[in-house]
């Protein structure tokens, strides 16, 4: 093995400039694949982060409250004694907090948007405050300071609300304007709130668009709500992997307790509100949702990310491989007599094979080694950066106002392996051509 | 069948029928409620062809033309757009209780609250619907008030626990000399403010199902009173009283009129 790789290197420095060229294709190719591999890891690294800080816990123990058959309200009565169960079911939780959801008019004295208002209990929700960052004046007030008004804990007290950037944009609104919110009660009747906002965050993407946190006893005065229901219990694991097992976990839980539960569907809560409200029975149904349930129609951006990244490093490597399997044949034609001496001294078809085969490997792998680590770094770069999103739709589509990728060593090394790999596919033509020459006349090739 | 449409200018023809003298005790406010949802209950059939207008801030005007059906005596209510042409062939139909809607687009009916904005209007569907004002809500005496140059009874209405409707504190002011409704104010059940509505303009028609006069807003302009600017005018005209026909109520009619 160390003779074939001494003559592969060998071969490969005596043709310096294909050499070089080959090297830098591959290595465009193989840093562009962890970049956008990255970018995928960052999407859904932040897709994670903001579902589990904005709108939903690793698991969530959720469901709806019926009157009537034609209602449906996101509401769970005997709330507590739920909490209490899930806290027994999943003692390996790291946290478990209870929110209200609900789906209301903003109404400032300029504009009106509808949003989920997320009921939250301040003092228990540490993954909030650790994911929520406030905006400068300057991210939603035209002619707004570089500075940072407003104060998040201000959300513990009554009649607050914590809005982000572009909803305070499109209500424009700034930190300690009033706003009402209106929403109908439990009963159907026409209430309202008047709040005053106490904070304003930078935007989170998608979810940021129609989720605004109010403290929990105000949605629950806002619906008319008792005090022993809640909406949603969030379960926060230590490792989300496990989610979905939780959630097998507390399913079986909480039908073997006497709960009623609805059949699993991979959605948000709020595309539900139709199914249920024309289903045909009364009282309360809990429904067990894992994150990605919550996100599910968020799920299309990486797909479609992936999807694009396929394809165009595909395209990408298929006109690479050309290159390297015509530059393999160049490299057979002109060492046609050497392999005909080898062939006549004794080297087998075999060995021939390999030799020509080690030869475009250790290309491939200098040149995917060198784009892999080149793509890793810049990719670490980029994130750390923080580089902010200018365009409104790209922060959209992102589900952030700042560029973020995660690269990992596994994804380094899979880019690395697979294009070394298909380097080698590449050569195996010529490789072949080459093995099979009768030493006779590949000695008395022309050259 | 012939029918005598008079119409009224609320603040210029006083009618005998509707006239009480101020102030009113309990018993006086109750009859008060009770006889203005009965001058504009109809026992028999009722159709009418009404054009709905919406001003919103930051938003285009909009106009809608629909035919409202209504059965008083069994509750039932329908309502199908005619304009504009997107909306065409949209309806609502209350079924026992049940509000549905019609989407032409979709072939879809999709059950709604009674209490549900119509067109996305400041309307509701109890603008439409017959007057339940003594059905659904407590009425309270405030007091004698002037509304302009009228004199007027003002009235408190709090909504019954079992009552279905979208606001729970309700005000009016009934003209004394006429007895119509000139202003109604409907509140939260916060206590605030939601819509302020204007009825200038009554007629009425004899019906002879009813045996006796039935009397109609012909206009009725409501302002929202959170989202300021924001205002919908319902103009009700080309009224009829004539029986309808008796599938008239139905999905499947409201299907093949929106085809």
């Amino acid at each position: 093995m160390g003779l074939f790789l001494t003559v592969a290197v060998r071969n490969l420095l005596q043709a310096k400039r294909r050499t070089a060229l080959l090297v830098t294709a591959l290595a465009g190719v193989t840093l562009l694949l962890v970049l956008l591999m990255a970018l995928s890891a960052g999407l859904t690294e932040t897709m994670i982060r903001s579902a589990t800080a904005i709108s939903s816990g690793h698991v969530n123990v959720a469901g709806f409250s019926k009157n009537k058959p034609a209602d449906a309200w996101p509401v769970l009565h005997g709330i507590e004694a739920i909490r209490r169960k899930v806290a027994d079911l999943v003692p390996e939780a790291t946290s478990l907090v209870v929110r209200e959801r609900a789906w209301a008019k903003l109404i400032s004295d300029r504009h009106s948007l509808f949003v989920s208002p997320t009921g939250v209990d301040y003092a228990s929700e540490a993954r909030l405050k650790e994911a929520l960052v406030l905006a400068k004046e300057s991210d939603y007030k035209k002619g707004g300071r570089d500075v940072v008004v407003g104060d998040l804990s201000k959300l513990a007290e009554p009649h607050t609300a914590v809005l982000f950037a572009g909803q305070a944009k499109r209500l424009d609104v700034e930190v300690g304007d009033d706003l009402t919110i209106t929403a109908p009660t439990g009963a159907g009747r026409t209430n309202t709130l008047d709040v005053r906002i106490v904070a304003i965050a930078r935007d989170f993407g998608f979810l940021s668009n129609w989720v605004t946190f109010l403290p929990r006893q105000d949605v629950k005065d806002l619906y008319q709500y008792g005090d022993d229901t809640g909406a949603v219990v969030q379960v926060y694991l230590p490792d989300p992997a496990g989610s979905e097992e939780v959630m097998g976990r507390l399913r079986e839980g909480l039908a073997a307790a006497g709960h009623e539960l609805m059949d699993h569907e991979p959605a948000p809560f709020f595309m539900k509100f139709e199914r249920v409200a024309g289903e045909d029975w009364t009282g309360q149904k809990l429904d067990v949702t894992v994150w990605s349930d919550e996100v599910s129609f968020l799920k299309w951006v990486v797909t479609a990310l992936d999807a694009i990244s396929v394809v165009l490093v595909g395209i990408l490597m298929v006109i690479i491989a050309l290159g390297i399997t015509d530059s393999m044949w160049i490299a057979v034609r002109e060492r046609t007599r050497e392999v005909g001496t080898e062939r006549a001294i004794g080297m087998t078809r075999r060995q021939v094979l390999a030799l020509f085969l080690v030869e475009a490997m250790l290309l491939g792998l200098a040149g995917t080694t060198l784009g892999g680590l080149a793509g890793a770094g810049v990719a670490a770069l980029l994130d750390h950066a923080r580089i902010e999103v200018a365009w409104d739709a790209l922060r959209m589509i992102l589900m952030s106002d700042v560029l973020n990728l995660a690269v990992g060593p596994g994804q380094v090394a899979w880019s690395i392996g697979v294009f070394t790999l298909l380097t080698g596919v590449a050569a195996l033509p010529p490789a072949v051509r080459a093995a099979r020459m009768q030493p006779v006349t590949a000695m008395h090739h022309a050259g | 069948m012939r029918f005598a449409v008079l119409p009224l200018v609320a603040f210029a023809l006083p009618v005998a029928v509707g006239a009480r003298a101020a102030p009113l005790d309990e018993a006086g406010t109750k009859a008060l409620m009770k006889e203005l949802d009965d001058r504009q209950r109809n026992s028999g059939d009722y159709k009418a062809m009404v054009f709905l207008e919406r001003k919103e801030k930051d938003k285009n005007d909009l106009v809608y033309e629909l035919v409202v059906y209504r059965r008083d005596a069994d509750d039932k209510l329908m309502m199908l757009f005619l304009k504009p042409k997107a909306e065409a062939g949209r309806g609502y139909l209350r079924i026992d209780r049940n509000l549905f809607m019609y989407d032409p687009t979709t072939g879809k009916w999709d059950r709604r609250t009674e209490r549900e904005r119509i067109g996305g209007t400041d309307s509701r569907r109890q603008d439409y619907d017959e007057s339940r004002l003594a059905e659904d809500y407590v009425a309270k005496y405030v007091g004698e008030e002037d509304l302009g140059r009228f004199k007027v009874h003002h009235v408190r209405l709090d909504a019954k626990s079992e009552a279905d409707v979208a606001f729970p504190i309700m005000h009016v002011w009934v003209d004394q000399a006429t007895g119509n409704m000139l202003k109604s104010q409907e509140h939260a059940q916060s206590g605030k403010l939601m819509r302020t509505s204007f009825y200038p303009k009554w007629e009425r028609m004899f019906s002879p199902s009813k045996g006796a006069d039935v009397y109609f807003p012909r206009e009725i302009r409501i302002f929202d009173e959170v989202e300021k600017g924001n205002k919908s005018t319902i103009v009700i005209e080309q009224v009829a009283l004539s029986t309808l026909p008796a599938n008239i109520f139905t999905k499947a009619w409201l299907e093949a009129r929106s085809r």
